[in-house]
């Protein structure tokens, strides 16, 4: 019972977002639908009553109709009417609750995210299942939401303050007779509300199926891997694949649906126990001249009435959805909360430094034999790494796939946090450091940076407001102009093909947006800057008046370049490389093609076929 | 008209995929309007038989009022329990497979590049269940319109007149209709802005984008957008629906107002002694049972409000999917050696939607065995001309030839076996490395052997020897997999490639953007050879599309396009002596390897 009342309390206590107006409407409304059987009933008592009196008697008030029989006509009209307005506005306003009550939610769920301490904890699998069932978004066609949940409960509460008003309409006449109906009514109730609790169980357990039937349905609407699964014809087998995991994810769910139909017998038992005694009583005594027939259309009404207000199977749904989603979302804060674990003190927001201290000054970040593997898994992807970063150096990280480089920027932005070892910015480790401060320092496209599904304009400037005079200089250093130039709308257009007008743009001119934005952040005062492969896929020309820009930067702002043309990172201040989690060599160009270690003999084998040709004889191998 | 042929094909479908289901769910759906029915009329028969006995006949209607009553209770629940399922099991089961066939099975890819028509199978990608629910939104709302019209008739019985209710039961029904009408336009209209917020939301939560929110501190931004999106959405919903809200009223307004005139007409017949308190009761039961219909019908028809959002992009689907079957299809097979090799006569392409063409008026020939590279700026119709040569798009003007014979007469299943291809933007499936690999070749999907070969020809070996459960690693880290580098899945795509052992054409689109100088120079070599060797075997022609100087020098010619024409061609050494925008480009990428002094 109590398990019922702390379930409804938390359902209704999200109804707070909703507001206290929009919340009273809502459940007024409902009440007086609740209310209306009831209210029906007791005009069918009083109208049979009054026709029974004056049978055979012609009518005297208007239309013919008896002046006694009169008022319960007219009550009769006003209980429809109100019951259909209640009805036809609170569908209207339901809706806009459970909108508002979802969108709060999903606001709490995205700000869970943003401030869950580091990346791993939001990377781990756990976490992203979690996430995909509170998100609340019925994107599946399922209605399983907070919101939905809170409006299922004010229904059921409505519900049973209409129960509670038919019992009474029946203790008028016995004052057991409620407890004969409510006793079978409110066990038949709870079966319902527990196969709804079985019934949520089974969606969820069915989440981690459909994710993996989710890689091919994604598969079948994204362009690039389109091409692939054309040529490799594909469609059948992509389709069986998603279809076996939609299968084996959701068999267990309707096998619980086909005994849930099989078991209405009980329904229709506990119905036909709970009103046939209090029919019969009736009727009986109204056969025998103790009772009347007003008593028996009152009974019969108010009787049945309880059933159905004890809510319906949609409601038991609702609330456990919502319930299921809700305590899902609190072992997600639970798991995602921003304080310190894994042997590290608690963090003291800014501690030493604040960010208008910093500002103007090239932090150097030191890597002090830091180790780091991922969560849950063996292999150290840096093993006792040292490092220094940043003080207006060029440097440029080079090593093989998988070294561990993109790892290593995500620990240098405080995202993860290392497994062993520390990272000083400026002497202060960065576990103290204000993670806002420290990340408005720097400036970093990440290889996989983000295309928002936005205006061009919002693209470059989401993070530092609206244009202004530094997002000038920062289109000067950037090819964008030619990028803009090609859009319909300019830099209003939509960089989404989902988005009317919107337009989606090639891998080169979306790395022109990335270098625009991280332009701008090094204009706004960062003085760390970091790229992660960023000219990939630029052409030649614009790659090369990239690289000069980047140059250009010497001396006011540090950079950390990541790169595979090793073209580009020749004219680095210093090089390291990376391998087997630990810093193996460290020098300029030169000095490492002296050392003739890794690095010499990658610079070779990318420079080799352009030796060849620079000696002016046809390469390659034929 | 389509609608009705369109909920009568996926009622066929529902009977095909659940037969038993279906039947049932229709059976209960039918049996529910005479429940009630049978209910009303209990209910009279029970004041009738009390008021004239004997009190024993009285007791057994009783009873059978209760198990009529219970009995609507019965087959609500299984109604709401059936209609859920079947649908969410026939649209999982049967519609879903058939429309991602139907989409992923178009041989073009212009649906998937066009925002209009992407619009629509995005939104069609998870729509079985909703399409199936709102099949049986219809079946409930003819159903509900049936218990009216039964209900009513039954009033028949009482006086003749009654029938008259009849006319104005249209009132709540045609009101309805208007109403729902402005609730599904506005969820059509609303479909963008919700959109956008579903996109915006997913990039707060998931981890790749999390970084990058975090490290900009933008995610409040990000958040206030998806919010603006949501309410612009709602508030248009909600607006709509308090329309329908009030024509719902209306409609209902002018029926018990009917209703109760009704009423007062027999009240006044059983005060006249010409009628029985039971058909007072009839009238009023009826009059109950018909609110709750009523209610029903509303709940049921808002979701089919919300679902012709969906029943137009799969009309639109099925009419594109007809439209491009009834192109020619090729039926020539392909031929398994080139002698000549591929042509590409006066091609141009325009993309729909664009004035400017993509590539105009180029004629090219990719002889047999030969290696040509494709390079040039972006935007210069490099990749737009691979894709006509994999057949993505259909030529404007001009034709594109194997061994002489135009491509689109050639079968397309057996046009594509015959190529191996890898792109820029490569597929990244979360499944097992081991079937990322194989699904490169599906005959030979269980060929450990060829799967092996394919891994090391990508020098990919490396890559599942670090994985922890080797080939058989999950990938993707959402997933509980292990999550790839850039490079990794690059490798991996193109370990994919390499499946097939016998391709005629090669396509290479940026083969190793993202890899490391030594896998870039690995991987260089063995698709070399692999050339060399396809070459030799059936005359197959390799086409390399790349910014890297590196890798193309040593083709057999190279096109340079422009503007999306070809505007140098030749080998390397012609090129370099021509002095032109080729040579240019090379010396700009050249100067970084110089093995000379460093430069100041």
């Amino acid at each position: 019972m109590t398990r019922y009342v702390r379930r409804a309390v938390r359902l209704l206590r999200t109804l707070s977002d909703l507001g206290p107006g929009p919340t009273a409407a809502v459940v007024a409304l409902l009440v007086v639908a609740a209310l209306m059987p009831s209210g029906l009933a007791v005009a069918l008592g009083l109208l049979v009553n009054a026709v029974e009196s004056s049978a055979g008697t012609q009518g005297s008030g208007p239309a013919g109709v008896s002046a006694a029989a009169m008022l319960p006509l007219v009550g009769f009209a006003a209980v429809y009417l109100l019951g259909y307005f209640a009805e036809s506005l609170v569908g209207p306003l339901e809706y806009l609750a459970v909108s508002r009550v979802d969108r709060a939610h999903r606001a709490r769920v995205a700000q869970m995210v943003a401030e869950a301490p580091t990346l791993d904890l939001v990377e781990d699998a756990d976490t992203q299942r979690m996430i995909r069932e509170v998100e609340a978004d019925p994107r599946m066609g399922f209605d399983r939401t907070p919101g939905q949940g809170a409006l299922g409960q004010v229904r059921a509460l409505a519900g049973l303050v209409g129960v509670l008003c038919a019992a009474a309409v029946l203790a008028v006449h016995a004052w057991w007779l409620p407890l004969v109906v409510l006793a079978p009514a409110t066990l038949n109730r709870f079966l319902r509300n527990q196969q709804a609790v079985v019934i949520t169980r089974h969606w969820q357990a069915a989440m981690s199926g459909e994710m993996h039937a989710d890689v091919w349905r994604r598969a079948t609407v994204d362009a690039g891997a389109g091409k692939e699964t054309r040529v490799l014809g594909l469609a059948q087998w992509m389709t069986d694949r998603m279809q076996r995991h939609i299968r084996e994810a959701n068999t267990p769910l309707w096998r619980y649906v086909n005994r849930l139909v099989l078991d209405e017998w009980s329904q229709l038992l506990l119905v036909v126990v709970g009103l046939a005694p209090a029919l019969l009583l009736v009727t009986l005594a109204a056969a025998d001249g103790s009772g009347s027939l007003a008593v028996q259309a009152t009974v019969l009404s108010a009787g049945t009435a309880v059933f159905q207000l004890l809510g319906s199977s949609g409601a038991a749904h609702r609330i456990a959805g919502g319930d299921a989603v809700l305590t899902t979302t609190a072992k997600l804060a639970e798991r995602l909360r921003p304080t310190d674990g894994g042997g590290h003190g608690p963090r003291v927001p800014g501690r030493g430094l604040t960010a208008s201290a910093l500002s103007g000054a090239m932090p150097v970040v030191t890597f002090e034999r830091v180790s780091f593997r991922y969560p849950g898994t063996e292999r150290l992807v840096l093993d006792s790494l040292d490092l220094t970063v940043g003080g207006g150096e060029n440097l440029a990280l080079v090593g093989l796939n998988g070294s561990g480089k993109s790892t290593l920027v995500k620990l240098l932005c405080g995202l993860y946090r290392p497994t062993a070892g520390r990272i000083l910015v400026d002497g202060t480790d960065l576990a103290d450091l204000d993670p806002g401060a420290w990340r408005s320092r720097l400036a970093v496209i990440f290889q996989d940076f983000v295309h928002y599904p936005l205006s061009l304009a919002d693209n470059v400037t989401l993070g530092h407001g609206t244009p202004d005079e530094a997002l000038g200089r920062a289109v000067s250093q950037t090819g964008i102009a030619r990028v803009v130039d090609r859009l319909p709308d300019g830099w209003r257009t939509p960089l989404s093909r989902s988005r009317d007008g919107g337009v989606d743009l090639s891998g080169g001119q979306w790395q022109q947006v990335a270098l625009t934005r991280a332009w701008l952040a090094v204009e706004r005062g960062a003085r760390l800057l970091v790229l992660d492969e960023p000219t990939a896929h630029l052409d030649v020309r614009t790659e090369a008046e990239t690289y000069e820009r980047l140059a250009g930067l010497r001396g006011t702002t540090g950079s950390l370049l990541i790169t595979h043309r090793l073209a580009t990172v020749r004219s680095a201040d210093r090089i390291v490389l990376l391998e087997h989690g630990a810093i193996v060599e460290s020098g300029d160009h030169d000095a490492l093609m002296r050392l003739d270690g890794r690095y010499a003999e990658m610079f070779r084998a990318q420079a080799q076929r352009f030796e060849n040709d620079l000696s002016g004889s046809r390469g390659g191998t034929e | 008209m389509r609608y009705i042929r369109l909920w009568l094909s996926l009622m066929r479908l529902s009977f095909r995929g659940a037969p038993v289901l279906t039947a049932v769910t229709l059976a209960v759906s039918v049996l529910d309007v005479f429940v009630v029915a049978g209910y009303a009329i209990a209910a009279r028969h029970l004041v009738d038989t009390t008021v004239t006995g004997p009190a024993s006949v009285a007791g057994l209607v009783a009873l059978g009022v209760a198990v009529a009553f219970a009995l609507t209770m019965v087959t609500r629940d299984m109604l709401f329990n059936l209609v859920g399922t079947v649908a969410d099991r026939v649209g999982r089961l049967e519609l879903n497979p058939r429309l991602h066939v139907a989409i992923a099975g178009i041989d073009g890819l212009e649906h998937l590049e066009r925002q209009e028509y992407l619009d629509r199978v995005t939104v069609l990608r998870g729509a079985a269940g909703s399409l199936m629910r709102g099949c049986w939104g219809v079946v409930a709302t003819v159903c509900g319109i049936g218990k009216l019209v039964v209900t009513v008739s039954l009033l028949g019985s009482v006086s003749p007149w009654m029938l008259a209710l009849l006319a104005f039961a249209f009132a709540p029904i045609l009101a309805d209709a208007r109403g729902q009408a402005a609730v599904a336009r506005a969820e059509v209209r609303s479909a963008e802005d919700y959109r956008l917020q579903q996109d915006l939301f997913d990039l707060q939560v998931r981890p790749a984008s999390g970084k990058e929110l975090r490290l900009y501190g933008n995610g409040d931004r990000v958040a206030r957008a998806q919010a603006e999106a949501w309410d612009h959405a709602v508030s248009q919903r909600v607006r709509a629906r308090l329309a329908a809200g009030a024509w719902r009223f209306a409609g209902w307004a002018v029926f018990t107002l009917a209703f109760t005139g009704a009423l007062a007409l027999v009240v006044r017949q059983v005060e006249a002694g010409a009628g029985t308190i039971g058909q007072l009761v009839l009238t009023v039961t009826i009059a109950a049972t018909l609110q709750q219909s009523a209610q029903a019908v509303v709940t049921t028809a808002t979701d089919t409000a919300g679902v012709r959002r969906y029943v137009e992009p799969y009309l639109w689907l099925q009419d594109y999917v007809a439209e491009q079957r009834q192109e020619p299809a090729g039926t020539t097979p392909m031929p398994s050696r080139l002698d000549a090799g591929v042509a590409v006569e006066g091609v141009t392409y325009t993309y729909p939607g664009t004035t400017t063409p993509a590539v105009r008026h180029v004629d090219a020939t990719f002889p047999a065995g030969t290696v040509t590279a494709i390079v040039g700026e972006y935007g210069s119709g490099k990749s737009t001309l691979v894709k006509l040569l994999c057949r993505f798009y259909r030529p404007g003007a001009g034709r594109v030839t194997v061994d002489g014979q135009d491509i689109a007469g050639i079968a397309m299943a057996g046009y594509r076996q015959g190529i191996a291809a890898t792109f820029q933007d490569f597929g990244r499936f979360a499944v097992d490395y081991r079937t990322g690999v194989a699904v490169g070749d599906l005959p030979a999907f269980d060929d450990d052997d060829r799967v092996g070969s394919a891994i090391e020809a990508a020098d990919a070996a490396g890559v599942v020897a670090a994985l922890p459960d080797g080939v058989r690693t999950q990938l993707g880290k959402d997933l509980g997999g292990v999550e790839l580098s850039e490079g990794q899945w690059q490798r991996t795509a193109l370990a994919r490639s390499s499946m097939r052992d016998a391709p005629v054409i090669l396509v290479l689109d940026e083969p190793t953007a993202s890899l490391d100088a030594l896998s870039e120079q690995v991987v260089f070599e063995r698709y070399a050879s692999r050339s060399r060797r396809l070459a030799s075997q059936n005359g197959a022609v390799t086409v390399i599309v790349s910014h890297r100087f590196s890798t193309v020098s040593t083709a057999d010619q190279i096109l340079v396009m422009h503007d999306g024409e070809i505007v140098e061609r030749g080998t390397h050494t012609e090129l370099i002596r021509l002095g032109g925008r080729y040579a240019e480009m090379f010396e700009l990428q050249a100067r970084g390897y110089e093995n000379k002094e460093k430069k100041k």
